[in-house]
């Protein structure tokens, strides 16, 4: 039974290292969003969806790549990869701002009952998704092989491969760049602001509306790139492929202290890590059970996050 | 908007007696009679209008009212609600095809495991705050199907076939001719809109809804909230599990595939539409959107993107249905006409 | 003197680094009506917050009837007979008028979820009983004639006093009631203040925490006064009134310096 876990240890961390990034860069959708809304941001899971499609359509119809060509290399690689990665980015951005603005902002106004954002959140998730089904006629469209997946190096008898390290490279980037502008910029300070205590935000003379439209784009420009990394490691979406992911990289956001996002960072490797062993040492089928039971105990055992008070401090 | 529901309470205020048992009477016969109007402009293309009318429309219904209570009374955003059904159903399908058990001797099992399932769920997930109750039982609903798919035992992806229809009782239920089984499940909707009227109006009811207005002043006026939370959910659960017992029975054939997360977004969608927290509305809701998708074929295959637009539409125009939850006061009215008169 | 019926022991709560209660004893006997003061911030209604379970106390604790209740749950507080107001009127607003003085009784009543779905005879008997209690008590605060209407649309003045009747309701010994005057002018306070005399005379024991003086001076037996969550004074009205301590807090100023 953990045969698979010994012989493969490394390169099932690789992988699993990889897969983490693909969810912390999701649960940044999450995260940002439950600091200042207070609310789960329901449609994460599909906004993350639509910037993998935004990325294999650029790759496959404006570059024209398909499965069988053979993948650019060099400069030609670096253009297409940026401009995939662009336009998932901002596919997904604009999507989350559209989110918000039809799903949180009316009804924010209006009414004070809670669950009436979240419904609105879950139509527009089912309106994302079953449009794109319909699209798709329900398929699994493969993604045009544009990064080769070849072997850097070897370590431990584990194959080091480029579209791995890609993800996790590009991924710390990205994920220290946002934590760099929520720290520093003024939009930044805006957030966290309104995350401690919107009332006094107000006061402080914090445009909410703008604040909570800007924390949204933020978190879809990165739930967009965790799209192109998806496209570019599993090479293949699917209408509702945002499901498991979503829950996932809420599991994330909930095991470093949800509105925390060094936590989610933490919360997203250690999820990577914890799904791709599991899934080695009782299939990959309970993988979403896995997911979903890490989610739970943590929920009722510490509903605080792993790091409670101290690192509380550094919301968003 | 016309408010219906207050053109159908004056109505109901102004009548007597006589009036209001004929008009229940002749509602009734005709709602009833239904199945007979299957060659009219009724018609649906693909299924049979009878058969239409039990599944979605019936079942649709039921569950509806079930979450309704969860949802629209107690104000607790159940996402999962399909596990209990999908229980429900599994009862059926294992104890009818494994024992000499028939469909109501075994409605009890499927209600009680149901229940069973809810308060496991209900009791470490109630203290949650209520979105992540949500997504909780989100997940909760998607693993019972996963556990189906994967369990071999009980079908695994197939599922089970060969369940049993209802014995009859002068009468043979029907794959054909579907109006035994519409009349079944209709009388199961009276019962439920009965037990649900009759808490609504008594000490669970007033929970409830002090629960879903304001928890914290509930919990200060003495209203113990985590209990009541609890009976929701598992009251709940009796309903979708004895929804789920007829349904499998109707249906001979029961998958996975049947009990996806879509399920439980149709169901919320009903209620939403309908009109939280009021039954007649959930259950107009219920049969309109249930009804709709097998009436137009262009529907048929975008049933769930237009439950998602219903769901967006409504919350954002109008949040309270299209039969909003009770807004008239009586004596207030009575009140004024009598100054008026002065 | 018998004992008191509600004893506040050193009670202190601090919120992160805020006290916002440092050492507070408060005694409430049977039958009187005691005025809690302070200015804004002072730490009022979290006296009432700590009594009615909605925080825990960081030390110190909270005794009615002889008994610790402390810790207790909140709805198992306001059974064994406290209950409160809100500051910010928290009606049902979705509720009619007497529907809310119902949910109120429900906490006495027996009958839970099974006997309510099959209508024992004690559900029914229950029911209708604390339909007749929830009039009696709209009656006794003056509000019956707006028994059937939404508590939402009521008027400003009527919901503040459905507060104090839904409080009623559950019929507690001793009733806490949070500014219930807030926002009434001088003619409604007069009506409260015989409402509230009329609550006392009627058995119970009151905890009143108000900002207009002339209308505490006119019916509380004892004034205690709150100040930056420190108690500073604890006296009869017209002690308290002469105060230095209690002058300084609530202008500012030493008294001597005005
Ligand atoms: N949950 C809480 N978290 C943090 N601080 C709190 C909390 N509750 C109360 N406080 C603080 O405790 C202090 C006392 O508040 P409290 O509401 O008891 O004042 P009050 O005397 O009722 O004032 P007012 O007359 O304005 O109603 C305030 O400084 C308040 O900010
Ligand atoms: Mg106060």
């Amino acid at each position: 039974m953990f045969d698979i876990l010994r012989t493969q240890f490394w390169s099932l961390t690789l992988s699993g290292i990889a897969l983490g990034f693909i969810y912390v860069l999701i649960s940044m959708g999450y995260t940002m969003v439950y600091g200042v809304l207070r609310m789960i941001n329901f449609a994460n899971s599909e906004i993350f969806m639509v910037g993998a499609f935004a990325s294999l359509l650029v790759g496959r119809d404006v570059f024209h790549y398909t499965m069988d060509t053979i993948p650019p290399t060099g400069a030609k690689l670096a253009l297409v990869l940026t401009c995939s990665l662009i336009a998932s980015m901002l596919t997904s951005s604009l999507v989350a701002f559209l989110v918000e603005l039809i799903a949180y902002r009316n009804l924010r106004n209006r009414t004070s009952n809670r669950i009436a954002p979240l419904i609105t959140a879950i139509g527009m998730s089912i309106v994302i998704s079953e449009t794109v089904r319909i699209i798709t006629k329900a398929r699994a469209i493969f993604a045009p092989r544009i990064l080769e997946k070849q072997t850097l190096f070897v370590f431990h008898g584990a194959d080091i491969r480029l579209d791995s390290m890609i993800t996790i490279f590009a991924g710390l980037i990205l994920f220290i760049a946002l934590e760099r502008f929520i720290k520093l910029s003024r939009l930044g300070k805006g957030i966290r602001a309104v995350s401690m205590d919107e009332d006094s935000a107000k006061l402080m003379g914090v445009n909410l509306n703008r604040v909570i439209s800007l924390t949204f784009i933020i978190g879809g420009l990165m739930t967009g790139a965790a799209g192109f990394f998806y496209v570019n490691v599993y090479e293949n979406v699917k209408y509702n492929m945002g499901f498991s992911l979503g829950l996932a990289a809420f599991t994330a956001a909930v095991i470093g202290g949800i509105g925390n996002i060094r936590g989610a960072f933490f919360g997203g490797i250690s999820l990577g890590l914890l799904e791709i062993y599991a899934s080695a040492v009782v299939g990959t089928q309970w993988k979403p059970v896995t997911v979903f039971v890490v989610l739970i105990l943590i929920l009722l055992l510490k509903p605080n996050g792993l790091f409670g008070e101290a690192v509380q401090k550094t919301r968003v | 908007m016309i408010n219906l529901r207050d053109k159908g309470a004056e109505f109901w205020d102004r009548s007597n007696r006589p009036v209001r048992v004929l008009t229940v009477f002749v509602m009734l016969a005709a709602i009833a009679a239904l199945p007979y109007a299957s060659n009219s402009f009724l018609q649906t293309p693909i299924a049979a209008f009878d058969a239409v009318l039990v599944y979605p429309m019936g079942i649709f219904i039921l569950m509806a009212m079930g979450l309704n209570v969860v949802v629209g009374k107690s104000g607790l955003l159940d996402l999962g609600y399909v596990a209990f059904f999908a229980v429900g159903a599994y009862t059926m399908a294992l104890l009818g095809t494994h024992t000499g058990l028939n469909t109501w001797e075994i409605m009890p099992f499927g209600i009680g495991f149901a229940m069973l399932a809810g308060l496991i769920l209900a009791i470490p997930t109630l203290r949650l705050r209520g979105d992540y109750l949500a997504i909780v039982t989100l997940g909760f609903g998607e693993i019972v199907r996963i556990i189906a798919v994967n369990t071999e035992k009980i079908g695994g992806a197939l599922g089970i076939a060969g369940i049993p229809f209802p014995p009859g009782l002068g009468f043979e239920y029907q794959l054909l001719d579907q109006k035994y089984f519409y009349w079944t499940v209709l009388v199961l909707i009276l019962i439920v809109i009965w037990i649900v009227r009759r808490l609504s109006a008594r000490r669970p009811g007033r929970a409830w809804e002090a629960i879903r207005q304001d928890e914290d002043a509930a919990e200060l006026m003495g209203v113990s909230t985590y209990k009541y939370k609890i009976w929701a959910f598992v009251f709940g659960a009796a309903i979708g599990g004895g929804a789920g017992v007829f349904y499998a029975s109707r249906s001979m054939v029961i998958a996975p595939d049947n009990f996806t997360l879509n399920t439980s977004i149709l169901i919320l969608a009903c209620v939403v539409f309908g009109g939280m927290g009021n039954i007649w509305g959930v259950i107009v809701g219920a049969a309109i959107l249930g009804y709709l998708p097998d009436r137009f074929r262009f529907l048929s295959d975008a049933r769930l993107l237009l439950f998602g637009v219903v769901l967006v539409v409504f919350m954002n125009l109008r949040p309270e249905g299209i039969l909003p939850r009770k807004k008239r006061e009586k004596k207030f009215t009575s009140l004024q006409t009598e100054e008026g008169a002065k | 003197m018998s004992k008191p019926l509600l004893e506040l022991k050193d009670l202190t709560i601090k919120f992160g680094g805020v006290t916002a209660l440092d050492g507070v004893n408060i005694s409430l006997n049977k039958g009187e009506i005691l005025a809690l003061i302070g200015p804004n911030g002072a730490g009022k209604t979290t006296v009432f917050n700590l009594i009615t379970g909605v925080y825990k106390p960081t030390s110190g604790e909270v005794v009615f009837n002889g008994s610790r209740i402390s810790g207790r749950k909140r709805h198992a507080i306001t059974k064994l007979g406290i209950a409160r107001t809100f500051q910010n009127i928290r009606l049902f607003g979705d509720m009619t008028t007497l529907e809310n003085v119902i949910t109120g009784t429900d906490v006495q009543n027996k009958v839970g979820f099974i006997g309510s779905m099959f209508g024992t005879p004690r559900s029914r008997r229950e029911e209708k009983a604390s339909a007749v209690k929830a009039h009696e008590i709209l009656k006794f605060i003056g509000i019956d004639e707006y028994a059937d209407r939404l508590a939402k649309n009521l008027p400003y003045g009527v919901q503040r006093r459905l507060e104090i009747a839904r409080a009623l309701g559950t019929q507690p010994q001793v009733l806490l009631l949070d500014e219930p005057a807030a926002g009434f002018n001088p003619a409604e306070k007069v009506e409260l203040a015989a409402t509230i005399i009329k609550i006392r005379d009627a058995g119970y024991t009151v905890l009143l925490i108000e900002h207009d003086m002339s209308l505490i001076m006119g019916i509380s037996d004892r004034v205690a006064v709150l100040d930056f969550g420190v108690k500073i004074a604890d006296d009869l009205p017209s002690v308290v009134q002469k105060d230095p301590r209690v002058i300084e807090a609530y202008l500012g100023v030493p008294a001597d310096a005005s």
